[in-house]
Parts: structure tokens; sequence; C-alpha cells
């Protein structure tokens, strides 16, 4: 038997090597991000330390799983507070084989709501999300659910999509069906240098009313009244750390690169807008959530790209039956180097000015985003 | 009976739709457009990239979604050259048509063995494909083959154009053959003629002639020229032999100009495909455009050289 073993391994390696480039077909497509940091002080809303630290590392894995499907795997490591967690960002299957431009996801994903939700953190251009969907959605929102999406047979490009979420990833609640979304896009080309895209997103959330009674002294919540004392909202890394039952968003992109060659050069110009009402039972029409962020880079050169973004989000901090306000004004600019497609390395200053929030303050970061393995296809 | 004519205008309706509706083609890049048009001339054609824009990086942008979403058959070129756009495009258009393994999805790499494929490829190497150099479009030898399965394809989705589709493949064919035997007469000038080129875009027709691509301004494949590799180039002995710079229209001309000023050099821009513009609007002008172009500065030289001895 252990001959046979042996005899078995002796063939293994050597069918491997000429095996190896025939199985790659078979194999799902691999990428590993790598994304590591220095940041010199502590910052407000930030989900990044100071110091020495590892961003969001991640693992993808990502194949078409027959003629119907295909699927995708992305699991995260995020350090934060000295810990290493192991998150499960992505894991869907998606339809390729449905009529008239249809397609379902259903599993773990990203909600298409906004510009940037639905993009990886990697793809960024700078080494935080704005201050608006760091304190609205966590900076990223994902969640186990349900997608539809239908691209219309327009001349120009318009989709409209609606999602269904278990909603516990936004904010913990007891419905079954924690989050709704419906989502529309629209763009195209005003020339070939110029191209656009626009959207609009509703996201519900019917957990805000239900039945997590985080700080309440109300009465039909009595029974979980001892959580009203606690006022760190550090604790839920992943959630928003502000909700309403309704979030609007409104998002603008244009970009342009002579002739259309944005291997040399390209400048993109994005925005996006959002609004959070209906915060809790507490709440009146005045209490509300906005913010937006607008944001420029110039890629300027093949391997090197500068950028600069303001945002400023105003917030109402929830206290048991009434609300302080909070505000958090952000300005960033940043100089990238790409060495090749798959190395960057972002030099940013942080600038922060804030009412209502302890530890904001200025930032110096270095930060690196390396990626290896399949080549990643980036949208617009 | 109005019911009855309804359904007869109808059913009508329906079997001349095959006849009108024209064939729905996105072409990733303008030389599988032209191919396409020789072979189905009435199609509507979309074609994702310019001579003046690099294929390796076109972003998915809506419009291309869209245009994608309406497609009969996308054609492109394959071996990975759209593989940080292509993808996005195909799962964003969610059309069913369009999918890796289905007949609405063409790659003209798969239909001819490539030049260069690796058992080896890591990213230190540069922008190198495992599957083989892609920039094939502009060889002479591999073309009929990839326009045969064209055709095969074009007529697999349309039988109905069946026989016209034939009809003009091997007219195209035809003159194909006239053509690459005028482009081997005039190679034999140009054989052996050395060059400096950036990146492997015009390669196959260069390795056709026999033209030398002696020196790559590219450190590595897909990495635009550094300072310290320009500085290595300029040192090169190879350089001296060198008759001219042959870069693409999409490509940044700094670095050429440079090594053009430092080593006395002519400069070359020539699309690396088919544009709208006379001499360069079809696959075969191009081709004998390029050689003609080439031709040039090797006729240039000869005399110079012959001064010398």
């Amino acid at each position: 038997m252990k001959l046979l073993n042996t005899q078995a391994g002796a063939l293994a390696l050597a069918i491997l090597p000429f095996t190896a480039i025939q199985a790659n077909e078979m194999n799902p497509d691999v990428s590993v991000v790598l994304d590591g940091y220095y940041k010199q002080n502590h910052t407000a809303l930030s989900h990044r330390d100071e110091g020495f630290g590892l961003g969001h590392t991640e693992l993808s894995l990502s194949s078409p799983i027959d003629d119907l499907f295909e699927g995708r795997l992305t699991a995260v490591l995020e350090d934060h507070e000295g810990e290493t967690e192991l998150g499960l960002e992505e894991a869907f299957l998606q339809t390729t084989g449905m009529p008239y431009n249809l397609s379902v996801r259903g599993g773990r994903f990203l909600s298409q709501v906004g510009y940037l939700n639905s993009r990886h953190l990697h793809e960024d251009d700078f080494v935080e999300r704005p201050a608006a969907y760091r304190a609205l959605l966590g900076s990223h929102y994902f969640d186990d659910g349900l997608r539809v999406n239908l691209l219309l047979p327009t001349p120009f490009y318009w989709q409209i999509g609606a999602e269904a979420f278990d909603g516990n990833q936004l904010s913990e609640g007891e419905e079954d069906i924690g989050v709704y979304t419906v989502n529309t896009r629209l763009g195209g080309d005003l020339t070939p240098s110029q191209s656009w895209q626009a959207g609009l997103s509703y996201l519900n959330n019917r957990q805000v009313h239900g039945g997590h009674g985080d700080h309440g002294d109300h009465g039909d919540h009595g029974d979980h009244g001892d959580h009203g004392d606690d006022h760190d909202h550090g604790g839920h890394s992943h959630g928003a750390q502000y909700t309403g039952e309704n979030l609007y968003m409104a998002d603008l992109v244009w970009k342009w690169a002579p002739g259309g060659n944005n291997r040399q050069q390209q400048l993109t110009l994005s925005g996006e807008y959002l609004y959070v009402d209906d915060l809790n039972e507490h709440a009146t029409s005045d209490d509300v959530h906005e913010g937006w962020y607008a944001s420029a880079v110039y890629q300027f050169a093949p391997q090197w790209s500068a950028g600069a973004r303001y945002g400023q989000v105003e917030l109402r901090e929830a206290h048991g039956d009434h609300f302080h306000d909070q505000e958090l004004k952000e300005t960033d600019v940043m100089l990238a180097w790409s060495h090749s497609h798959f190395s960057t390395v972002r030099l940013q200053y942080t600038h922060q000015e804030a009412h209502g929030f302890e530890k904001a303050d200025n930032t110096v970061m270095l930060q690196y985003v390396m990626s290896f393995g399949a080549h990643g296809a980036h949208g617009f | 009976m109005v019911f009855k004519q309804l359904v007869t205008g109808v059913m009508l309706g329906l079997a001349m739709m095959p006849a009108q509706a024209a064939l729905n083609v996105f072409a990733c890049e303008p030389e599988w457009a032209d191919l396409t048009r020789i072979l189905v001339p009435d199609a509507e054609i979309r074609t994702a990239t310019t001579a003046w824009q690099d294929p390796h990086y076109i972003e998915a942008r809506p419009s291309l979604i869209a245009a994608m979403g309406r497609a009969d058959i996308a054609v492109c070129t394959g071996a990975s050259l759209e593989s940080g756009w292509l993808p996005a495009l195909i799962s964003r258009a969610s059309n069913r048509g369009v999918q890796p393994g289905k007949p609405g999805l063409f790659f003209a790499a798969e239909q001819v063995e490539l030049h260069q494929p690796h058992d080896h490829v890591d990213r230190s190497m540069g922008d190198v494909h495992p599957e083989g150099d892609p920039h094939i479009h502009l060889d002479p030898d591999r073309l009929p083959d990839i326009v045969e399965a064209l055709a095969d394809r074009l007529t697999e989705l349309a039988p109905d154009r069946e026989n016209a589709i034939r009809l003009r493949q091997r007219q195209w064919h035809v003159g194909w053959k006239l053509n690459t035997a005028r482009w081997r007469e005039a190679a034999t000038s140009l054989e052996g003629m050395p060059i400096v080129v950036q990146h492997s875009t015009f390669g196959y027709l260069l390795r056709w002639l026999g033209v030398e691509a002696a020196i790559d301004l590219e450190p590595k494949p897909g990495l635009p020229p550094s300072a310290a590799h320009l500085g290595k180039v300029l040192s090169d002995p190879a350089l001296d032999e060198v008759k001219v710079v042959l870069i693409a229209s999409y490509q940044n001309d700094r670095p050429a100009q440079w090594l053009s000023e430092k080593a006395g050099l002519p400069v070359e821009v020539l699309p690396g495909t088919v544009t709208e513009e006379p001499k360069t609007n079809s696959l075969a002008e191009l081709i004998s455009h390029i050689i003609e172009r080439l031709q040039q500065y090797n006729d240039k030289a000869a005399p110079e050289s012959a001064d010398h001895g």
C-alpha cells in the first residue's frame, strides 16, 4: 500500500508540471489583495487605527459554475484594534442565462446602492471611503439577500434593480427581510473622450423600528432597556453606526480621457449625496443624517495619479429619546504611484474638522494596495 | 375574421423579422469590426476601441454595457488582451447570448496558434499573457483561418445568411491571397531590417516580414518605458544598426522622441489597427501602409550605408 502511494505520488509529480496549464481552465480565478498602511494620527469615524496596520486583505475566488451560473467568494481579513477578524464579504451566485438582460444574484454580496458601495475597497482612489459612507453604510454595506437587475433595451445605458437583504449587517433587528433597496443607473458617452453615469438609490431599513431597542427607555421594548445606557458605537464595526428608516442616495460620475485612451491620462470627477430620515421612534422630521462628497482624481501619466476630495456629514446621534448634533468635514489630498496594474503606493493627507467627535485630527497616511493572481476586471 | 387577419399579420411579421433585423455585433477592436463588415456588410457594428486607445486598458463604461446588452455576437481578440474590461462588460450586460462558451462570444486568438505561449508566467515578467502574444490581427497567414472561423460562427448565428457569408468569405480570401503575394514580394527587401519597437503590437507582421524587432522600449511587456531602461537602450550596440523607431498611435511618443533625439533615429507612428482614415481603413490597406512606411526607411538608409562604404 505504501509502495502504491509512493508510486502514485511519483506519478502525480511527473504529471503535474504538464497538466498545470490545462487545469487552469477548470480552476477558479484566484486573486489576493494586500492592503497595508502607516497612519500618523487617529481620525474620527475611521476604520483604520493609527500606526502601522493592515487594511482590507482580500482573498477572492470566482468562476463560471456552469452555463447558467457564475459564482464568487471573497473572504476578508481585517485587523481591528489588535485582533484579526475573518469576514465573508461576498459569497454569491449570479445567473448568466436569463432572457431580456435580466440577472439574479443570491447569497452575500455588496449592495449596489450609490456609486462606491458596490465597488471593492481596493479599487478606491483614497485610503478610506468618504465620511458619509463610513457613518451611514459602515464604509460598504454587504449582506445576505437577493438581487434582480434589468438592463433596459435603450440606446443608452439604463439599468434598474431591486435588492432584498437580511439587514443584520447594517443594523441589528428581528425582521426576516430587514432591508430593501431599489436603484437605477443611467449612463453613456458624451464624446469619444467623455463618459458619464448617474444613479439614484433608495434603501429601506425596516429594522430601525424593529425590536432592537438599543437606546430604548421606550415602553414597548422595556425588556431591552438596559442597553439604553450603552452609547458605545464602536462595537458594531461592520454595521452602520448611524441608521434611519429611509436612505436616499444620488450619484454622478464624469470621466475624461483624451481620445478615450485612459491608459495615458484620465480625469475622474465624482460625487454623491446621502440623506437619511426617520431615524427612530423619537425622531422628528428635523432629525436627519445628511452627507455628501465630491472627488477629483487626475491620472496624469500611466503610473501616476493625484486627487482631492472634500466630504462632509451631519449626523444626529441618538441618546435615549433625544439626539445630539454631530458634524464631520473632511478634506483629502492624495498622490498615487502604480508601477504596474497590480501595485499601488499612495500618500494621502487628511484634514478633519469635527463637531461632537472626540478624536478628530489631521493625518498623513501611506498605503499600499497590491494584488496578485487573476486580473480583476474593474467597472466604470 | 379580424382575429384571423391579425394572426396572419403577426405570423407574416415574425417570418419577415429575421430578414429585416440586422445582425448586431459588438467588436472589441476595429480589426474585427472590419472583418465582420466584410462578411456581413449590413451588420450593425459597435466597436469598443479605436486605434488611439490602448486595448488593454479600456474601462467597462456604461455605453459599452448598453451595446453589449444588445449584441447578437461579440467579436474579440481573447488571450487575455481584454481581461481588464471584457469580463465586467459581459457580466453587467447580462446578455445570455454573449457568454463564455456560447456561440455569441468569438475569440480570434482561440482560432489560431499563438506566438510565445508560456508554461510559466508570473507578474514579475510584466503583463505577459500565458496563452501567448494576443496581437494577431496583422498576421497575413493567421487571418484567413480567423476569418473562416468567424464565417462559421456568423453562419451558426444567422443560418439564413449562410450563402452570402460563404460567398463573401471566398471573395475576401482570394483578394487576401493576392495581397499576401504582393506583401511577400515586398518583404524580401525588408528582411533582416532592425528596428526599435514598443510592445508587441506589430509583432506578428514584423516576424512575417522578417523585420527584426531588435530593441523594445518597454522594459517588460505592458510597463511604460522607464528612464533607466531608455538609458540602457541608448547604450545598446544593436542601436547602431537600427533604421527606425516604430510605435503605435495609442502610445505616448515621448520615449520614442527622446531616443530619436539622442540617437538620431526617425520615429514612425502608425495606427496599430484599422482606422476610418484613408490608407488604413481596412486590414489589407493597413498592412500595405505599414510595409510601405517601413520600406521608406530601409531605402533611405541603403544609399547612406553605400556612401559610407
